[in-house]
């Protein structure tokens, strides 16, 4: 009896620490996935501004793909609310609230402090009690960390907010770079490249983007570099230098030239240097993008015809066929963990283009609901849990890998070909 | 006996929820810790206050830009594009005519280059009608070194589905826009 106690001692010892330590990991893949239900009263403190950054949360609790805000209609207290009143928790669980967040919003001269809490009803812990400071024209910065903070302690998911689209944006005939946050706050176009600037590509490291541009009246390789706005050319040889892809460490880029005639899939070194041509056929190669671990290669090809998606051993060369549905495959991505290619799909029934899935091995593929209006240009996010992609509207929505939600993440449209970067620093 | 430890088993979980959530309501109001997110962001550290990219060298446009009518018929030859069909880059029988009076232009005017443009209509996606313009633009290319043009007299662009001359969204405006534009560069 005495040996149970003991047992029984160290065992509930240890637990408060695994209860800290070990996030609930619920397979947020899975069909059916029921989303966690956040209760969000109006934050308190300065009206304008703690609104503004309360609907920032409200966005990105949407395009999380793991929650869903509970409408403050229904609220016992509907706020202005600093923090949590402990006496309070019965009446968020009544409404069916797996978390409740809180937030108090000051600003001081030219920052501001964002005072923020989020409880865990089940257990009625505090997971989140956090003060972040921050200049006040990027307020939204405290919102993305907090929101990081609280898709780790909640489900045990890796960074999303900290992450950025590059994509190309539409003013009056001339195109350029633009890039945001991934929940659409901080827009900033990168002037200069020329009328026509195309094809933009994270670097891992998310310092570098690679693109094109008819800077030289021809469609050239670049990369930018993102801390001096310095810009590097990587490939102009006589044709189409075109579709940049780094593979995952960086040091490799692959991308379409037709300098030996027509269209084909080369690999080159990140500065353009010992380009390798990888495929040899008749017909149009273009859009590769590299396996996690760099051996492999998904690209479009129309050697059967018409653009299909085909998965290419780097090392071999050997070149085979995945997908057989449809008529019109193109653009494909391969997801951050290597188990899923994403690609534009143009269905026969509707005509129209949709975001569709498909394993590496040619099996398993579905197509994404999207906006149903005609959806080009997947891009994973950086933990592959979520697929960007622009719809004929030109703005970029965010979906998930069952297509559950489609979240609208620019306004005023004018955007095309988003890359989605790796969580920034 | 079973019962018993699985009662106290119970009672210390109890207990323990109990505390950790007694922990967690004393912080209540209180600050865990203070965060002061990275502030980066792309633009605004551009050098002199400008947030345009610093693109290498000249854009070399002066060599190559077209110039209009620089050569006597020059604006016939340009006048004239050839079109292809959907997601195709043959050259159709109707539009070789058109390219043996711009090889007998080109043979008129030995000294004139040709700048050959590929484009697509707007369906399709624009990395694979950036390849598919080339495509266009070269088998324009070929057909007129197979008339005996010099290969190095002749240059290609892709602009893909980038510069439609209609754009409206219809079978027509599309038929339109799959098409060869044929400029003189003058030398």
């Amino acid at each position: 009896m005495k040996k149970i106690l003991a047992v029984i001692v160290i065992i509930t010892g240890l637990l408060p620490s695994l209860l800290m330590a070990e996030p609930v990991h619920i397979d947020i893949e899975a069909r059916g996935f029921k989303r966690l239900k956040v209760a969000m009263p109006a934050f308190a403190g300065s009206r304008a501004l703690a609104d503004s950054i309360r609907s920032i949360c409200a966005k990105d609790l949407e395009i999380s793909g793991a929650f869903s805000l509970i409408d403050p209609k229904g609220y016992v207290n509907p706020g202005p609310m600093s923090f949590v009143d402990p006496s309070s928790l019965p009446g968020w669980n009544l409404i069916g609230a797996d978390y409740v967040i809180a937030a108090r919003v000051d600003v001081q001269d030219s920052l501001v402090n964002l005072v923020i809490q989020a409880v865990e009803l089940s257990t009625s812990r505090v997971l989140i009690n956090t003060v972040y400071t921050t200049k006040a024209d990027t307020a939204y910065r405290a919102v993305h960390a907090f929101m990081d903070s609280f898709l780790n302690k909640t489900l045990g998911l890796d960074p999303l907010f900290s992450s950025k689209f590059v994509a190309v944006q539409k003013i009056g005939k001339k195109k350029q770079l633009y890039t945001v946050w991934c929940d659409g706050t901080g827009a900033a176009p990168i002037k200069g490249g020329g009328e026509l600037v195309l094809d933009p590509a994270w670097s891992p490291d998310g310092k570098k983007i690679a693109f094109v541009s008819y800077w030289r009246n021809n469609p050239d390789l670049y990369v930018l570099d993102i801390a001096s706005f310095k810009v590097d050319t990587i490939s102009s040889y006589r044709g189409i230098n075109t579709t940049p892809a780094f593979d995952t460490s960086g040091r490799k880029i692959a991308c379409t030239l037709s300098k030996d005639g027509d269209p084909e899939i080369y690999m080159m070194d990140r500065d353009g240097k010992n380009p390798l041509r990888l495929t040899n056929s008749w017909a149009i190669d273009t859009s590769p993008s590299f396996s996690p671990d760099g051996k492999r290669l998904v690209f479009c090809s129309s050697r059967a015809g018409n653009p299909h998606i085909y998965l290419m051993d780097v090392f071999s060369r050997k070149a085979d066929r995945i997908t057989f549905q449809g008529t019109y495959n193109t653009e494909p991505v391969f997801s951050p963990k290597g188990d899923l290619v994403a690609f534009t799909y143009l269905s026969k029934p509707d005509g129209r283009y949709h975001i569709a899935l498909i394993r590496p091995d040619g099996s398993g593929m579905r197509v994404l609901q999207g906006t149903g209006k005609g959806d080009e240009s997947p891009t994973f996010s950086p933990d592959g849990r979520l697929v960007a992609f622009t719809s004929t509207d030109g703005n970029i929505y965010i979906t998930d890998l069952i297509g559950s939600f489609t979240a609208r993440v620019t306004a005023g449209g004018g955007f095309s070909q988003p890359s989605w970067s790796k969580a920034l620093e | 006996m079973r019962n018993m430890s699985r009662g106290i088993c119970l009672l210390a979980l109890l207990s323990l929820v109990l505390f950790a959530s007694g922990c967690s309501k004393k912080n209540v109001g209180q600050v865990d810790e203070e965060v002061t997110p990275p502030q980066q962001e792309l633009g605004t550290r551009a050098p002199g206050g400008d947030m345009g990219m610093e693109m290498p060298g000249s854009d070399g446009g002066v060599q190559s830009t077209p110039q209009a009518g620089a050569l006597a018929g020059a604006a016939a030859f340009e006048d004239r594009d050839i079109y292809f069909d959907y997601d195709k880059f043959s050259i159709r029988p109707e539009d070789r005519k058109i390219l043996a009076e711009k090889a007998g232009y080109l043979n008129a005017n030995p000294n004139a280059k040709a700048r050959i443009e590929g484009h697509c209509d707007e369906r399709g996606t624009s990395e694979y009608n950036l390849a598919l313009g080339e495509r266009r633009a070269k088998a324009a290319l070929d057909y007129l070194v197979f008339l005996g043009i010099s290969r190095d007299r002749l240059t290609t662009i892709s602009y893909g589905e980038e510069k439609p001359v209609d754009v409206a969204q219809n079978e027509e405006a599309w038929a339109k826009n799959r098409r060869a534009h044929f400029d003189i560069l003058g030398d």
